[in-house]
């Protein structure tokens, strides 16, 4: 059956752009079931510079999302690293951060069009991230040097002497906090998710600072957080019929794959590990997006800059996101690499020792 | 953790989740513009693009879980906790330091 479909919503597959799509999905799975998000920042952008239109890129990004993050939550599931009620807690709260993000949104591009509302992620893309990436990354740095083992931050200690109904305890997560502390963090994780598609830029450093809860449940129990968003979202982009199946195909067939490494990494590696590709991956994606926001304030008419650099910058700022989603890949696959070696090379002393 | 596959027991296991995983994709890409199409209906036909990727998840993820196993790639056991071995303390005695 040959039915010719309609080329403004729908692309050309070639080859290129399968293979394209296929690599990126798996890198995007790799660094997602590591540290929980993260990979699919890269999606929407790299569809669109294939000439997928934004709605249709959000939308197939979207639904390729909730099942890569049910795969990877069942695996991680199984290491015992998933806390499902903490999950469902954030992701709850988190649903109503995503409707106030989406309608933020909306008053910002009925009052400054579509270049307001770029800027607006953008602006909200670099501030996040440095603020919080920078402090994640400091953190890293801070542990690596020391032993390794996270020590709970101290407001989160703070936020966890105080009795406050409801509280409630999350098992896996070994912490006793109120709802109330839960509620931000979830917020603005859907805020943030429905802001620049990556709520677990907030919700993993969220719930590791304010929560107090380690890095490794933190990052699997996102994976919750983000399969509860993404099947919601989805059959909202679903109703409106904005899902490409064929892209989303392609890079679930990428993502799966790497979801599940990642996975199996968070048990081979130091915990800290989890919080230097974090930091790492969301430093440089705030100099891409800075990169970014010139375009935008030329737009608006705030800002008069030659139209031939403004491509260079577009092309740059794409450029180093993807060096970011490369680089986290690599961090994780050196890991890997390492703790395997050091794993071969113990059992080897011990077979001597024995012997 | 649950029961952990042999290589062998893994390589089985991603060659039948890899013929399934091949059908499915090969079945949904043999007419791919007439399905992406159904797809986009949007409505009650929203629900197509929902059952492919949990169908997709199951087939596919399960290929890809056992090609890692069979590749060798797996995840370390969480270390075996000592238990403390209950042995019996003597029992202390009143002696006479004189």
């Amino acid at each position: 059956m040959d039915v010719a479909l309609d080329s403004l919503k729908f692309i050309d597959l070639t080859t290129a752009n399968v293979i394209f799509l296929f690599i990126v999905g798996f890198i995007g799975g790799l660094v997602s079931g590591f540290i929980g998000s993260g990979g699919a920042f890269v999606l929407t952008p790299g569809m669109m510079s294939l000439g997928v239109p934004g709605t249709v890129a959000v939308a197939s990004n979207m639904c390729h999302k909730f099942p890569k993050a049910l795969v990877g939550a069942i695996k991680r599931f199984r290491y015992g690293q998933v806390d499902i009620k903490l999950g469902l807690v954030m992701a709850a709260s988190a649903g109503v951060g995503v409707q106030v993000g989406i309608k933020i949104q909306n008053i910002i591009l009925d009052a400054w069009g579509q270049a307001g509302s770029n800027l607006y992620v953008s602006v909200s893309f670099v501030a996040v991230l440095v603020v919080v990436g920078g402090y994640v990354f400091y953190d890293a740095m801070k542990s690596s040097k020391g032993t390794g083992v996270d020590q709970t931050p101290a407001l989160a200690l703070k936020l966890q002497k105080i009795n406050l109904w409801p509280m409630i305890y999350f098992k896996t997560a070994n912490v006793r906090i109120s709802l109330w502390f839960t509620i931000p963090v979830g917020f603005a994780t859907g805020m943030l998710a429905a802001t620049i598609a990556v709520g677990g830029f907030i919700g993993v450093p969220g719930m590791i600072y304010v929560m107090g809860v380690g890095g490794l449940v933190s990052s699997a129990s996102e994976l919750v957080i983000a399969f509860a968003m993404g099947l919601g979202g989805t059959v909202n982009w679903a109703m409106h019929g904005m899902v490409d199946i064929r892209l989303t195909l392609i890079i679930l067939a990428g993502s799966l794959l790497g979801v599940q490494l990642g996975a199996i990494g968070t048990t081979l590696v130091r915990e800290v590990m989890i919080k230097i590709v974090m930091g790492s991956i969301m430093l440089i994606v705030a100099v891409s997006r800075a990169l970014a926001m010139p375009k935008y304030l030329a737009q608006l008419g705030l800002l008069d800059i030659d139209p031939g650099y403004v491509s260079i910058m577009d092309k740059v700022s794409f450029g180093i996101m993807c060096a970011a989603l490369a680089l986290g890949a690599a961090i994780i696959l050196g890991a890997m690499f390492k703790a395997r070696k050091a794993m071969a090379r113990q059992a080897a002393q011990e077979a001597y020792s024995q012997a | 953790m649950a029961h952990e596959l042999t290589k062998k027991q893994a390589l089985v296991r991603m060659i039948s989740f890899g013929i399934a995983s091949a059908a499915v994709y090969g079945a949904m890409f043999q007419n791919a513009s007439a399905f992406a199409e159904m797809c986009a209906r949007g409505g009650l036909y929203s629900a197509m693009p929902i059952a492919a990727v949990f169908l997709v998840s199951y087939v596919h993820g399960g290929f890809a879980s056992n090609l890692w196993t069979a590749l060798g790639i797996n995840a370390k056991s969480p270390a075996k906790t000592v238990q403390a071995t209950q042995t019996k303390r003597p029992e202390v005695r009143a002696t006479l330091n004189a």
